[in-house]
């Protein structure tokens, strides 16, 4: 690293205000590169082992990617890093909006939020320093007027990250919001925050530089990555119709998550109506781009009429509307977006949040609770209403809403009856909404991804061969044209690992993973170009995607040190390995229409193979040493003392 | 040539202003850079403010000391730093907010040179096209 404005990282500690900064070295920039894998690093160093999430020792970690504040495209993303509320393990989040590009402009590569702050507070970093401010006048508001008051307080030129009323209530699902309307939603980064008396990140846009090693490469690389992603299939949809884009297509196969995953679609009504490229034209505001990024699949979208006249957030991504539509029952895009502002607003995360309540309406169908439990609200599939009423209810932990704020795991066991069978959950988490039963490579990569079950670890999109990219890159993985399906089994541990590591280089670079594992724009080679002209750091596709693997194994790790049990945890939610999706066994058979345990173990046996881990799911001590984790051993040790 | 504007395409990436910083200085810095966006705290609006070449060059009238120019072939405005006293009535002069100071005292105004030609930040704008080159 040239400049001395990169590369440090820097740790707060929020009772006393000390603030400790060391410069990262060569060693550590190579082996893990920036971003998550700098947050897989510090967790592993700074939290004590077993410590409770919501403990003040729980350390809470904003690194900006290797690439951030960079001129590389889809460079802007962020990883928040810690142990979370959900599964009571690692916990990565990523984000976009500002963040990242002005973490990294004002001089660092991260940030570590420790210890717990008395009485609400702020933190903002500016050109001179970090401040530690009093948030009193703003907590308890949410989202969109705490960024109002902090522009009012320091002028619009800042990037904010902040936590709702959902975040200040440990909600175990709250989020962080950035630039508004970005989520860092999974796992409860927010709950953590929360616990921090911690109301918002401030930092002051552009305050200083970001030299580049080798100005002459780089402008290069970014060039080619540039053109690579300008020509990709995938473009211009994204930045057309955004994330939401493909709902119809989810119909047309009947993988359209509906009825808390009982259903793939909805029979004699559909839904297209609810895919972004039906609406976008009538309700897109403006398309909002990330730092650095050319595609801009992000959207402000306002209801200018009806009942829900003034609705104005960002999205409903995909996720948003399935979480909060399809899988409720719910097929109104206006009580959607009203749904997904609300989430935004008072800082949840849409998928949990969602999740949670569809699990409810189910419990309620079967008669297991009734109105006298759900605080006399008609918890029914569709009711948006009743919908919009718990999501406050959850935000403000009132009523039934303190149960929900749980997550579904715990609200099922507490309900009993058998409701965990429809808790669409594995490990604490709800999973995202991509049916599983009908894309086995999405359900092999939930089953092992380390914050729980979740697309947002390996999207593996090439089974589904959308683009003559992805047909190209699920060739040259599998070998074959025929093993680019979703439905089947096959190859698909070969599949999960190229994306997967592929996926945790993207966001060490800070990345977009649309760059990489969407759109196959930028792949190891031109990562590597890239991180090796910013860094001038000798490093080649080979060795990037040895440190992608090297951080992977250390999240697997971390886990294992903090009670993850192996293969028993890689696991599903339990609809998903135990009840067929009726759709899809009339089209592809029983056998392919749910992922049965002993289907997934086999996917399990391979993917262990390929990544030099034992039948347990445990990485071998000759795995740990090729990779430089020496210093995680003893974790193994322990264990077989055990 | 000219450059033009449509702000609302612009998406905020703020792509066109790193890129400009990196082509001018080979660095990435927003102070730097000859585009500024300006924006609202809910991202409702994102304006950006650039030079466009217009006719009138109300920044070369008002130069008390003739720093700046324009330039025959791409209509850009040409910087003399020899010149230049960094008394920035060119900044109060221009209607379209498109001239900024540099971050270092004493020197003279950030205005965009179009690149020599080829702007950068047309490259990075290529989807949204709120920054494009009218020839």
């Amino acid at each position: 690293m040239t400049s001395k404005t990169c590369g440090r990282i820097v740790r707060v500690n929020l009772a006393t205000g000390e603030v400790a900064q060391e410069v990262i070295s060569q060693e550590f920039r190579t082996k893990y590169l920036g971003g998550r894998g700098l947050g897989a690093k510090l967790l592993w160093d700074l939290a004590p082992v077993g410590v409770e999430p919501f403990s003040a020792k729980n350390p809470l970690i904003f690194a900006c990617g290797a690439l951030s504040g960079t001129g590389a495209p889809c460079s802007g993303r962020l990883t928040v890093t810690t142990k979370g509320p959900m599964t009571g393990g690692y916990l990565k989040s990523n984000v976009g909006g500002k963040l990242g590009v002005t973490l990294r402009m004002a001089g660092y590569d991260a940030l570590v939020l420790l210890g717990k702050r008395a009485t609400p507070c702020y933190l903002l970093i500016d050109g001179e320093g970090i401040h530690i401010k009093d948030a009193r006048p703003v907590w308890g508001q949410g989202v969109k007027d705490t960024c109002i008051f902090l522009c009012q307080e320091l002028g619009v030129d800042i990037s904010i990250a902040c936590i709702g009323p959902a975040g200040e209530n440990l909600v175990k699902f709250a989020s962080i919001m950035v630039d508004a309307y970005h989520a860092l939603g999974r796992g409860g980064v927010g709950a953590i925050m929360g616990s921090k008396n911690v109301k918002a990140l401030v930092i002051r846009e552009g305050v200083g530089a970001v030299s580049v090693a080798d100005p002459t490469a780089f402008g290069d690389a970014v060039a080619e990555s540039r053109d690579a992603l300008y020509t990709d299939g995938i473009q211009p949809d994204l930045y057309l119709y955004g994330t939401a884009r493909d709902i119809d297509l989810l119909e047309k196969f009947q993988i359209l998550p509906s009825y808390n995953h009982q259903r793939g679609g909805f029979e004699g009504q559909s839904v297209a109506h609810l895919s972004g490229r039906e609406w976008s034209d009538g309700y897109v505001k403006r398309r909002v781009a990330c730092g650095a990024c050319i595609y801009a699949c992000h959207r402000l979208t306002e209801v200018s009429s009806g009942p829900y006249q003034g609705t104005f957030s960002g999205g409903p991504e995909a996720e948003a509307i399935t979480s909060l539509g399809t899988a409720n029952g719910i097929t109104d895009l206006e009580a959607i977006m009203k749904a997904n502002e609300i989430c935004n607003d008072l800082g949840m995360d849409v998928t949990s949040a969602g999740a949670t309540i569809g699990w409810l309406m189910e419990t309620c169908e079967r008669g297991i609770l009734g109105k006298e439990a759900t605080d006399g609200i008609n918890v029914v599939w569709g009711n948006a209403k009743a919908q919009e009423t718990l999501l406050r209810k959850i935000a403000g932990r009132a009523g039934i809403g303190d149960l929900l704020a749980e997550g579904t795991k715990r609200a099922s066991e507490k309900v009993g009856s058998d409701s965990w069978e429809w808790a669409l959950q594995a490990r604490g988490l709800e999973q995202t909404k991509v049916e599983l039963r009908g894309a086995k490579g999405y359900a092999l990569s939930f089953a092992v991804n380390p914050r729980g079950p979740d697309h947002l670890h390996a999207q593996v999109l090439t089974e589904f061969g959308g683009t003559p990219e992805a047909v190209a890159k699920g060739i040259e993985i599998t070998g074959d044209e025929k093993f680019v399906r979703p439905e089947i089994y096959e190859k698909r541990a070969e599949l999960v690992r190229w994306h997967e590591d592929m996926y945790t280089v993207s966001d060490c670079l800070g990345i977009c993973s649309f760059a990489t594992t969407a759109a196959y724009g930028i792949d190891e080679i031109k990562s590597a170009k890239l991180f090796q002209a910013f860094c001038g750091i000798p490093l080649d596709a080979e060795g990037i995607t040895r440190a992608g693997k090297r951080i992977l194994t250390l999240e697997r790790m971390y886990n294992l040190r903090e009670g993850h049990r192996g293969r028993l945890d890689d696991t599903l939610p339990w609809r998903v390995m135990h009840e067929e999706l009726p759709e899809l066994r009339k089209r592809v058979g029983a056998e392919l229409s749910r992922v049965s345990p002993e289907r997934l173990d086999r996917m399990l046996d391979q993917y262990y193979v390929l990544q030099g881990w034992d039948q347990q799911g445990k990485p071998t001590i000759a795995t740990l040493t090729t990779l430089e984790l020496d210093f995680t051993i003893s974790v193994l040790e322990r264990q077989h003392a055990k | 040539m000219r450059l033009s504007i449509d702000p609302e395409k612009c998406t905020g990436c703020d792509g066109c202003m790193l890129a400009c910083s990196f082509a001018h200085d080979g660095v990435f810095d927003l102070r730097r850079s000859r585009i500024r966006i300006q924006r609202d705290p809910l991202n409702k609006e994102f304006n950006p403010h650039v030079c466009i070449q217009c006719a009138a060059a109300f920044c070369v009238q008002a130069c008390p000391t003739a720093a700046l120019s324009k330039l025959a072939e791409t209509g850009a405005i040409l910087v003399d730093e020899e010149k230049c006293i960094g008394c920035m009535v060119c900044k109060e002069a221009c209607p379209y907010g498109a001239i900024t100071l540099q971050s270092e005292e004493g020197s003279g105004p950030l205005i965009c040179d179009l690149c020599g030609g080829d702007p950068e930040c047309v490259k990075v704008c290529r989807l949204p096209q709120a920054i494009s080159i009218i020839l």
